[in-house]
């Protein structure tokens, strides 16, 4: 396997999906069957060489960055290939893949209005290839660069394929359908955010010895090559980048919109991989290269993060919307993860690491049930659903499953992220404000009430109780093979991650432990 | 001219033939190159920096020419003296990258925008091509009496016409930042001004635009717009390079009010060629923002790196974003872009090229714009210098901003319903702006991918800087 130790292999993970899309755009539309076939069998390979990379991978040097390499790229600024995983970066990375091989194959026979395969599916794996690309870049130029090819195909997935129910907005003189409004909004708020972000870069750049290449900048910055004002400026402009993405309440607003408006696929996408987008780069970049300014701002950062759970558990207490509940607990369930970020002990980054990957599986199944449901149904007003038991047992069954993990119940997924970030939370690192820190832990705790809360109230409007006389002459088809096929790989990962964290503390314990250690000593 | 009406069709033929062989010589010189060759007494040479501007402008003819073809032939316009005009406009052009002194620089500048005047007016039964024309023409013979005003305090000073022997007199004589250089400096910014169309000099483009037959429209925002940036780097590094301190602060000021003013304009506006006018005053400011914070910090050459390899990738996607407007508004027969529902899936290709095209002025990566903007932003960074930060942040906003109106038009095409008009039309795309569209979609790409390609005019900046 010579291949995957000269980072040949890692490259094909992230510009197979690419090479797959232009060869789609070559194929004749009216060859639909061809076309499905072909980007499932893409995405299955590109998930069968990051399965290799999980075997080839050492998981018991795990801090080191692994089956990478460094090619020369833009010699004037010295920005380079440089791509490598360390136990941070590979749960995503397969994580990513996995996901995606599933929302193809949920969409060979879902796709929305106007259904389009060819479109829809190259666009599925040119995202693909922002995501996995941004998973293994080692340069900051790199990154950023993947980091926007994201923002293309998930700005046409939701404009095109995306909800066409016409609303008013506030600040728009006519009516606009959600689609539209939803997709610049989006759009230009993870630009103005990534704007930003790129003149931080260029900071680093310029004090740091004139390079991008990550790990080079990790050591200058634990050396103390970042200081003062300057040093504070960037993580500002590194914390904007980010935070959009994570979203972090106050800057979350694109988020419910853009998941409501999303078709399935693209809300699973959104909520399984991009989100993760803006957390990882808290991880890989703004803390180990600026650790003392991450201590500054941790109980900051923390702060929001309680907010954030709280305002995103009660924003679901108010939906009436399934879709938009779905999509406001995503910002609370991010807001543990950079609560556990922000306690910067190995224990809480863990945590974040888990609560990624757990909120990934959880949520990504959660919206592809209730996209199903809304193409069922043809709404998402809880108001209206009820019953759902009856007329849909398997989806309802899966339903109930899968709030249940996202609540936090212990012996799924979901519940090591929130715990351990709490856990976390109590016992900060060194010299960070335990008062803040353990008043935002209250505010967590008080989080995961709520959630369980609006969760099981949401079952209780959605699942339970009979269904009302309009459904009864409707012909409601429960779910289907694709969708089966697309939804049981959840529900094991579900269970497999709840009983054995230790798949992914595995891979990303030593690194943790190894960049904490590296940035703040001890 | 002097052939037959019939045999018209040939001019065409001759003209690509002629720029495209044109390019020869070039080629043969890059590869026999070592170092720089003055000719006329220094007041002419032949480094890299001039050889691959005159590669530069030949290609944007060339494409110009193609853009045209059809265009010329769909009525009844004077075929063989639009692309004499032209040619003469591309030897003002190659000119201007050559001079080293002060008449053979303006001489080049002129002779490159007097066509224009003629060719914007093409549309001689249009009331706003003829508008259009005269505002171009009268702000133009202005901008030229600017410029001159300007050369002549430098004449009067010194009595020397060839640059490099001004800027050692203005040296020697220590006058390099007196009041009266810096006014000749002003006079000439503001007289090449009118030709890049920065604020406050800008008024005159989106009429002009808008009047003008389309080719000529997408030559005045790409090429004479890259002629008066090569004059003015020119002009800038090599004669007022003493006083950049003072100009460059002045410059600072008009880069973020061109970035900004043009950007809130094009938010407005719901014409396509509008639109790429107000678009193309804003990337005016960012190709200027280096070479303005160049004169603060002295570090021309990267300051000449920056702004170079912005106006040549604009050059080319610019080009692109004309073809699209090109081809869907003779589509749709309008030239109101929210006519254009939907059409996109009436030719996939041309809404793929389209939305490369758009996204890519606006600086989303993988696409050339991207690093287009990255070059600019580092120089503004580099400098180390509050002020370039602060352009710097301004021109980030700026960036966000141009999103909003750039993916406009792929919302447009894209997602808008098909109008009933449009639905059973035959969408044209003919030969040549297909070879358009591929050639400048090529370059988009690859210079977003491969930016290492760029890496040369680094070089290239210091040879132009240190001769």
């Amino acid at each position: 396997m010579e291949l995957f130790t000269n980072g040949i292999g890692l490259s094909a993970v992230v510009f197979f999906p690419l090479i797959s899309a232009f060869v789609i755009t070559l194929i004749p539309k009216a060859q639909e069957q061809l076309i499905k076939r072909f980007a499932l069998a893409s995405s299955l390979i590109t998930f069968v060489l990051s399965a290799i990379l999980l075997f080839q991978f050492d998981f018991s040097s795990a801090e080191k960055l692994q089956l990478g390499n460094k090619i020369s790229w833009i010699k004037s600024i010295n920005a380079n290939y440089e791509i490598g995983i360390d136990g941070i970066s590979l749960p995503l990375l397969v994580l990513s893949t996995f996901i995606t091989v599933l929302a193809i194959i949920y969409s060979l026979e879902h796709l929305p209005e106007p259904k389009s395969p060819k479109g829809f599916l190259a666009l599925i794996l040119v995202l693909e290839t922002g995501m996995n690309g941004t998973f293994v870049a080692l340069d900051l130029i790199l990154f950023f660069v993947f980091f926007e090819i994201v923002l293309l195909p998930m700005y046409f997935m939701i404009g095109i394929w995306g909800d066409k129910t016409v609303r008013t907005v506030s600040g728009f003189k006519n009516q606009i359908e959600t689609r539209l409004y939803a997709s610049i909004k989006f759009f230009v708020f993870t630009l103005f955010g990534s704007a930003f972000m790129l003149l931080g870069f260029l900071g680093l750049y310029y004090r740091g010895n004139k390079t991008f290449s990550i790990p080079e900048l990790i050591e200058l910055g634990t050396s103390g090559a970042f200081t003062g004002t300057f040093a504070t400026l960037v993580f500002a402009v590194l914390f904007l980048g980010f935070a959009v993405k994570v979203p972090m309440w106050p800057l979350h607003t694109w988020l419910p919109d853009a998941h409501t408006a999303a078709p399935t696929v693209g809300s699973v996408l959104l909520a399984a991989i991009l989100l993760k987008l803006g957390s990882y780069g808290f991880v890989r970049i703004a803390i180990p290269i600026l650790p003392e300014q991450a201590k500054a701002w941790a109980p900051a950062i923390a702060i929001l993060s309680a907010i954030g759970i709280i305002y995103g558990s009660l924003a679901c207490l108010a939906q009436t919307d399934l879709k938009r509940l779905i999509a406001f607990s995503s910002v609370g369930h991010m807001g543990f993860v950079m609560l556990g970020i922000a306690s910067l002990t190995p224990i809480g980054i863990n945590a974040a690491m888990i609560g990624m990957v757990a909120h990934g599986v959880i949520t990504g199944l959660l919206f592809f049930l209730s996209g199903s449901m809304a193409h069922t149904y043809h709404t998402r007003d809880m108001g209206r659903l009820g019953g759902n038991m009856k007329l849909l047992p398997k989806t309802g069954a899966l339903l109930g499953f899968t709030a249940m993990a996202s609540l936090g119940l212990p012996g799924l997924a979901g519940f090591w992220g929130e715990f351990m970030a709490l856990l976390g939370a109590y016992n900060p690192l060194d010299g960070l404000n335990t008062t803040v820190f353990r008043t935002s832990m209250v505010a967590g705790a008080i989080g995961t009430v709520l959630t369980a809360g609006y969760l099981l109230w949401m079952l209780q409007r959605v699942n339970l109780g009979e269904p009302s006389d309009e459904w009864s002459d409707k012909d409601l088809h429960d779910a289907d093979f694709y969708e089966l096929s697309a939804w049981i790989p959840l529900v094991i990962l579900t269970v497999l991650i709840g009983v054995f964290p230790k798949l992914i503390f595995g891979a990303t314990n030593d690194a943790v432990i190894a960049m904490l250690s590296k940035a703040f000593g001890g | 001219m002097i052939l037959p009406r019939k045999s018209k069709y040939y001019v065409a033929a001759f003209a690509l033939l002629g720029t495209l062989f044109s390019l020869a010589p070039l080629v043969i010189q890059w590869a026999n190159y070592t170092s720089p060759i003055y000719a006329f007494e220094n007041s002419f040479v032949v480094d890299k920096f001039s050889i691959i501007l005159k590669g530069l402008f030949i290609l944007i003819t060339y494409l110009t020419f193609l853009l045209s073809i059809n265009f010329i032939e769909s009525d009844k316009y004077y075929q063989g003296e639009y692309y004499y005009l032209l040619l003469s406009s591309l030897l003002g052009a190659l000119i201007v990258s050559s001079s080293r002194d002060l008449l053979t620089i303006f001489i080049g500048i002129e002779l490159a925008s007097t066509p224009m005047f003629l060719l914007s007016g093409w549309k001689k039964g249009d009331r706003k091509s003829n508008e259009g024309a005269i505002k171009f023409f009268l702000l133009g013979v202005l901008s030229a009496s600017l410029i001159l005003y300007g050369f002549s305090l430098l004449y009067g000073l010194s009595g020397e016409l060839v640059f490099s022997n001004i800027a050692s007199y203005l040296l020697s004589a220590s006058l390099a930042s007196s009041p009266v250089v810096l006014l000749s400096a002003m006079l000439v910014i503001s007289g090449i001004g009118f030709k890049i169309s920065i604020v406050p000099f800008h008024s005159w483009a989106p009429d002009t635009y808008e009047g003008a037959p389309l080719p000529i429209t997408a030559y005045l925002s790409v090429s004479s717009k890259a002629t008066g940036f090569v004059a003015l780097i020119i002009l800038l590094t090599k004669v007022f390079a003493g006083s950049g301190s003072s100009w460059g602060v002045i410059l600072v000021i008009i880069s973020g009010l061109t970035m900004t003013l043009g950007n809130l304009v094009a938010l407005q506006q719901n014409n396509p060629i509008r639109l790429l006018a107000y678009s193309s005053i804003s990337q005016a400011g960012f190709i200027l923002a280096p070479i303005a914070i160049s004169g603060i910090t002295g570090d021309y050459q990267d300051g000449i790196f920056a702004s170079v390899t912005y106006l040549i990738i604009y050059a080319f996607m610019n080009l692109g974003a004309f073809l699209s407007v090109h081809l869907f508004s003779n589509y749709a027969g309008s030239s109101d872009f929210y006519e254009w529902g939907g059409v996109a899936r009436k030719s996939p290709l041309a809404g793929v090229l389209t939305t490369i095209f758009f996204f890519s002025l606006a600086g989303i990566p993988p696409l050339g714009g991207w690093f287009a903007k990255f070059v600019v932003f580092r120089s503004l960074l580099g400098s180390a210098n509050s002020i370039g930060i602060a352009l710097g942040v301004v021109g980030a906003i700026n960036a966000v901003i141009a999103l909003v109106y750039y993916a406009r038009i792929s919302k447009v095409i894209w997602m808008d319903e098909l109008k009933s008009v449009n639905e059973d039309k035959i969408f044209q795309f003919e030969n040549p702006l297909k070879v358009v569209g591929v050639f400048t979609v090529l370059i988009t790409f690859v210079s977003g991918i491969f930016p290492g390609i760029f890496s040369y005019l680094g070089e290239v900046s210091s040879i132009f800087f240190g001769n």
